[in-house]
């Protein structure tokens, strides 16, 4: 990379010098003199003329040795490239499953868009997708209208105006909170949900109302710290609005108005961390977020960013891989399962996995996992063939068991 | 004591998993054409202001060399020597003018890549793969991927407003793919003559390209004509076909037979291949053909970037889970009965149904886990918190998050997982 730069700079300098421009203009300069001098006298014009010869001709050939030196370091440059991308093919061709299915990857891009907030973005390629499709199904008509083409292009539907006005919604509550600290919104539509976020056993209302009554509790929109003003009105806010939590957060909210006690010293007393959390609205503003696209059955970070992220952690191994398998003249069998681990951080694994620890396999749909009586856990396929029908010992345990006493778990 | 060791080794062994993420921080994979292109670009800029002065120094140094002789030996007037002169300088101020323009843009071109080094030099300053400035690059990634792809697709309009709103105007090549899909899609519409300008520009650098091209496009011209019929135009063909076509005879000569052949045949012949030859869908063909060409040239990958890290990364991604007909129990303890998972979000998940799976040697659970009598397994701890967050439940009963059941606390039996 260092070297890239380097080369880089140096080509840079050479262009910015710009020195085969000089000698043009010094060719003109020549040029023009020697005709203003003829036309001045013109029983000069011979020996100007011959006199003009080598001047020019020395102009030319600086031009040329600048360009030499400008297609030197192009030459370098490409040479610097080419180190360090050494060893590292773009991958092949062979398979490319995605690009049958670009209406996937096109809806995919919009939602995207959509959840990244850059909505007229998003509008303009919805409608230049539209155009598109339009197009198409004039051409498809043209030539010849087959059912078959019609009910294929009704496949790919691109997100709805529904879900384009949730995100909407989405930013416009976010904004609320992070740039206007106000909380309004956010409670209200964490109410409208307020069963389905139950379910999922979200504390999202609780804790949107907690930081409104710590916001109030500093004063509210002028935030100049605890004041008379702001306790009382966080006191009203928790009359008004906690009873419907005691139940669930009796605790928590007993906290809360015990602070009120250490008003004045808050920062010494136990309660500060509740009070003094900088980074309270932007946890609240994520786990708003979170439970936003979860209720809309979507993840909270955009799939396409994780994915093409975590696509290129992978590539290098790929290649390898690939590389490895081309000398080495093999070939991976099992069609739909990669050849090698990839190295994803923990964070990007979102599902349990079950690899059984007799047949290294992992645990599919007809292949699921069985527990056994003891409590081990192995696949199914492994199960059957370790017990060939009758009692078997376990394989990590000396406990032996019959294979219907195993049974089927989920993970 | 123990607990100490058991402390550090955890720490080496994180240090080591990152050290082993720093090793292979990911990129430059896809992130090639990012410099190859505008170098290309420069090196094609190069020879254009190498031929020019090439140009004129053939015509000034001889007709220079030309009228000195002349006027030395009397055969010329001042006044012609003034005409001659005068005719160089203006030569000259256009070669001045071109050269201008060219070394503009060859200083727009050095920028871009500057600040093309310095985007990827950036990758290079960042730690590890848990670094917050991973994730704004590999964002900044991503959009330069999904424009790249819209670029591709001929969503010009997008493309252009993406990257001026997220401000990296510098790191994709707007001008390069508009320009490409305006000549494909003059093919798509039955018109070689954008094309043709293109191979002439790029003379030098089609030779070594693996399509021909040229001689496509040469032979398309030909089929026209003949497909207009009538007689002056069959003369022109065979003029057009001695002038462009029979200069490929080495390389294409069942091609130019059957060009010669065609001309037997009339355009709702049955007859292959003449039918083929006739046929209309050969333009899309040579769009396709050229779009391949063009991006051969300059190295650009024959597929979108975006496809080949999103297979990579849906691969790596997904596992037998995703696809599965019970739902799976979560294990990220953000989520509980909602898909977190990338594979699993509405948006990916079609796309990724035909995907090989990752390959996992270990299995991957939570430290505590048990099995609930309906045989779905949870970390107890995070259970239990669940539980007691979740209203409706009762002390000492647990609800299942997936399927809503509920138990009691001694229901959960301890599992052995390896």
């Amino acid at each position: 990379m260092e070297l890239v730069q380097k080369e880089h700079d140096r080509l840079s300098k050479k262009i910015n010098a710009a020195q085969g421009l000089k000698s043009v203009d010094s060719i003109i300069d020549l040029l023009q003199s020697a005709r203003n001098t003829i036309a001045a006298d013109p029983s000069q014009a011979a020996i100007t003329l011959a006199k003009l010869q080598n001047p020019v001709k020395s102009s030319f050939d600086s031009i040329n040795d600048s360009l030499k030196e400008t297609h030197s370091g192009l030459n370098k440059y490409s040479k610097s490239l080419d180190k360090l991308f050494k060893d590292r093919p773009l991958p092949n061709t062979e398979h490319d499953v995605l690009s049958s299915q670009e209406h996937l990857i096109n809806r995919a891009i919009a939602m995207h868009l959509l959840r990244e907030g850059q909505f007229s973005v998003a509008a303009t390629f919805l409608s230049e997708m539209a155009d598109k499709k339009a197009i198409k199904k004039q051409q498809e008509a043209e030539t010849s209208a087959t059912d078959n083409a019609a009910s294929l292009l009704d496949i790919d539907e691109v997100p709805s105006g529904e879900v384009r006005k949730q995100f909407a919604t989405m930013y416009y509550i976010l904004h609320e909170l992070k740039e206007n600290n106000n909380l309004l919104p956010a409670i209200q539509w964490s109410r409208d949900n307020k069963e389905a976020l139950e379910a999922r056993g979200s504390n999202l209302e609780f804790e949107l109302c907690r930081l409104q009554f710590v916001w109030l509790f500093h004063g509210g929109h002028d935030q100049q710290g605890p004041s008379a003003g702001g306790r009382q009105a966080a006191l009203e806010y928790a009359r008004r609005e906690f009873h419907s939590f005691l139940p669930r957060y009796l605790r928590e909210v007993q906290q809360l108005l015990g602070a009120m006690a250490f008003c004045p010293n808050l920062q010494d007393s136990p309660y500060k961390n509740i009070f003094n959390n900088p980074s309270a609205w932007s946890d609240v503003a994520h786990a708003f977020t979170r439970e936003f696209c979860s209720l809309l059955g979507l993840s909270a970070d955009s799939p396409l960013y994780v994915a093409a992220t975590a696509g290129a952690i992978a590539l290098p191994t790929l290649l390898k891989l690939q590389t490895i398998m081309k000398a080495k003249r093999t070939e991976w069998t099992t069609e739909n399962e990669l050849p090698v681990e990839i190295p994803l951080p923990p964070s990007y694994l979102f599902h349990s996995i079950f690899v059984c620890p007799v047949s290294k396999e992992q645990s599919t749909d007809d292949n699921p996992p069985m527990m056994m009586p003891c409590g081990h856990v192995i696949a199914e396929e492994s199960l059957k063939r370790l017990c060939k029908g009758s009692r078997f010992k376990c394989p990590y345990c000396p406990s032996e068991s019959h294979p219907r006493e195993a049974r089927k778990v989920f993970l | 004591m123990a607990a100490e060791l058991t402390s550090t080794r955890l720490n080496a062994e994180n240090h080591l998993l990152l050290s082993s993420l720093e090793i292979d921080l990911p990129c430059f994979l896809q992130d090639q054409p990012l410099l190859r292109l505008p170098h290309e670009l420069a090196r094609r800029n190069f020879k254009s202001v190498q031929r020019l002065v090439e140009r004129e120094k053939e015509y000034v140094l001889p007709s220079l060399k030309e009228t000195a002789n002349a006027s030395l030996s009397n055969d010329q007037t001042p006044e012609q020597a003034l005409a001659v002169l005068a005719a160089m300088i203006s030569r000259m101020q256009g070669l001045k003018r071109k050269m201008a323009n060219l070394h503009q843009e060859e200083k727009k071109i050095q920028e871009q890549s500057r600040k093309r080094i310095q985007h990827l030099e950036r990758l290079h300053q960042i730690p590890s793969l848990a670094d917050v400035k991973y994730d704004q690059w590999s964002r900044v990634r991503l959009d330069r991927l999904i424009v790249d792809h819209m670029l591709r697709s001929g969503y010009t309009e997008s493309a252009q407003q993406l990257a001026s709103e997220n401000g990296i105007d510098d790191l994709v090549d707007l001008n390069v793919f508009v320009q490409c899909q305006r000549i494909a899609e003059s093919l798509r519409c039955g018109e070689t003559k954008d094309a043709l300008q293109w191979c002439g520009e790029n003379k030098a650098a089609l030779k070594r390209s693996q399509y021909n091209l040229e001689f496509e496009l040469r032979l398309q011209q030909y089929i026209e004509m003949v497909r207009a019929g009538n007689k002056e135009k069959f003369t022109d063909a065979m003029i057009h076909a001695k002038k462009y076509l029979a200069p490929y005879i080495e390389t294409q000569s069942l091609e130019i037979h059957r060009a010669a052949g065609l001309l037997a045949f009339l355009p709702d012949t049955k007859a292959e291949p003449y039918k083929s030859m006739y046929a209309l869908d050969r333009w899309t063909y040579l769009s396709a053909l050229f779009v391949r060409t063009h991006h051969e040239l300059l190295s650009l990958s024959s597929r979108p970037l975006l496809h080949i890290a999103l297979s990579a990364g849906l691969s790596a991604l997904k596992t037998p889970s995703c696809h599965s007909a019970y739902t799976s129990s979560s294990s990220n303890s953000l989520s509980t009965t909602t898909s977190v998972c990338p594979i699993c979000s509405t948006e990916l998940n079609e796309l990724a149904r035909n995907m090989p799976y990752a390959h996992h040697t270990k299995s991957y659970v939570e430290s505590d886990p048990i099995v609930l009598p309906n045989g779905r397994i949870y970390g107890q701890h995070r259970l239990l918190e669940m539980s007691k967050k979740v209203g409706c439940v009762e002390a000492g009963k647990v609800k299942d998050p997936t399927t809503g059941e509920i138990f009691d606390e001694s229901e959960m039996k301890k599992v052995y997982i390896m």
